[in-house]
């Protein structure tokens, strides 16, 4: 077996804790998008669900930033507030992931002790089976300059691909991230919506692998650095025509949940 | 048009590191709200970075070496910190 389900999801924090700056109607529908995924993981049945996601410098602060990492530790917990999360991690796969990873050529980086980021357990906290399903969080550096290129992402995605492929688990392969948005940034209000309808058209199209020569100045520009976990999972699912089960931009955020058919 | 997240020079990095303690733990940012003034002197920060981070001044943040998304989220944390109810509204 191998890939049996593939989905990219946001995980604005927003959208768990609901403050009063938030359309509450735009919320639940992002939510039941969620759930439509949530439903697909749970018909897939899968063993093992590898989420591609950027740190927030949660887990990496500046003592040490990895571009491409493997979390490899028995669990791992992370907390927003008053949400407490802890998941297991399906560690003969991880510890697959990163061996072969390395004898592939990617210098990997690996940790047992991580605080788990929201762009992790947001997505999870939603779309998550009833049957809770072991993950393998899988890191890219998306916030601290200089983040791994485009073609770095695709490249990794299409090496976890034919490591994936050669596994005996049933494996969903989520991607956390995007679509526009600047948290921090004086265009915080003002994200780059055309941006994110004209990718949405590419990927519904099956040109998935254009990404790869997007450059890192171009997603920085279009409010779009966590767009890298995309990337990495489109090496992975190549020129498969994506679904779009959801675009919701909100006066912050480009909020889209997205579904690849299992070739 | 520059970047929105840039390389954090090292000359921020005490500032970076208050801000992700803000964020990030919960101790830090109850002592913080407590003793704001002496918290970032203990952490090791000058009065120009201090008064920037007291005031939330983002783009003085930014000038002073901060990266965007930590005073983003450390602005958040310190406002849900301080919220007289709950935060979720629906």
């Amino acid at each position: 077996m191998s890939i049996v389900a593939v989905a990219a999801l946001p995980h604005t924090p927003q959208l768990l804790v609901r403050p009063e700056t938030e359309d509450r109607d735009l919320v639940l529908r992002v939510h039941t998008a969620y759930g439509e995924i949530k439903q697909n993981l749970a018909a897939a049945r899968p063993d093992v669900i590898c989420i591609i996601g950027g740190d927030h410098v949660e887990g990496f602060f500046l003592t040490s930033v990895p571009a491409l990492a493997v979390y490899v530790g028995a669990t791992v917990s992370g907390k927003f507030d008053r949400y407490r999360y802890t998941f297991e991690v399906h560690e003969p796969l991880a510890r697959a992931l990163l061996e072969q990873g390395i004898e592939g050529g990617f210098d990997l980086t690996y940790s047992q002790d991580l605080a788990l980021d929201y762009a992790f357990y947001v997505p999870l906290h939603f779309a998550m089976p009833s049957r809770s399903v072991p993950i393998v969080p899988l890191y890219v550096n998306v916030y601290l300059p200089p983040q791994p290129t485009p073609a770095r992402c695709y490249a990794w995605g299409q090496a976890l691909r034919a490591m994936l492929d050669a596994r005996p688990e049933r494996v969903a392969l989520l991607a956390s991230g995007g679509l526009s948005h600047f948290p921090g940034s004086d265009r915080y209000a003002s994200p780059d919506y055309d941006w994110d309808r004209q990718m949405l058209d590419r990927l519904v199209a099956g040109r998935g692998r254009e990404t790869a020569t997007l450059t890192g100045e171009e997603l920085d520009k279009a409010g779009n650095v966590e767009f890298r976990t995309w990337i990495t999972l489109l090496g992975a699912v190549g020129d498969a025509k994506a679904r779009v089960v959801c675009y919701e931009p909100s006066w912050h955020h480009g909020n889209a949940v997205v579904t690849w058919p299992v070739a | 048009m520059s970047l929105h997240y840039t390389f954090p020079p090292a000359a921020g990095y005490p500032l970076n590191r208050c801000l992700y303690r803000l964020k990030s733990d919960d101790a830090f940012r109850e002592r913080y709200l407590a003793d704001p003034e002496a918290t970032l002197e203990e952490a090791g920060l000058d009065p120009e970075r201090i008064a920037a981070l007291r005031a939330l001044d983002r783009d003085r943040l930014i000038a002073l070496g901060a990266h965007a998304y930590l005073v983003f989220m450390a602005a958040l944390r310190l406002k849900m910190a301080t919220a007289s109810q709950t935060f979720e509204r629906f």
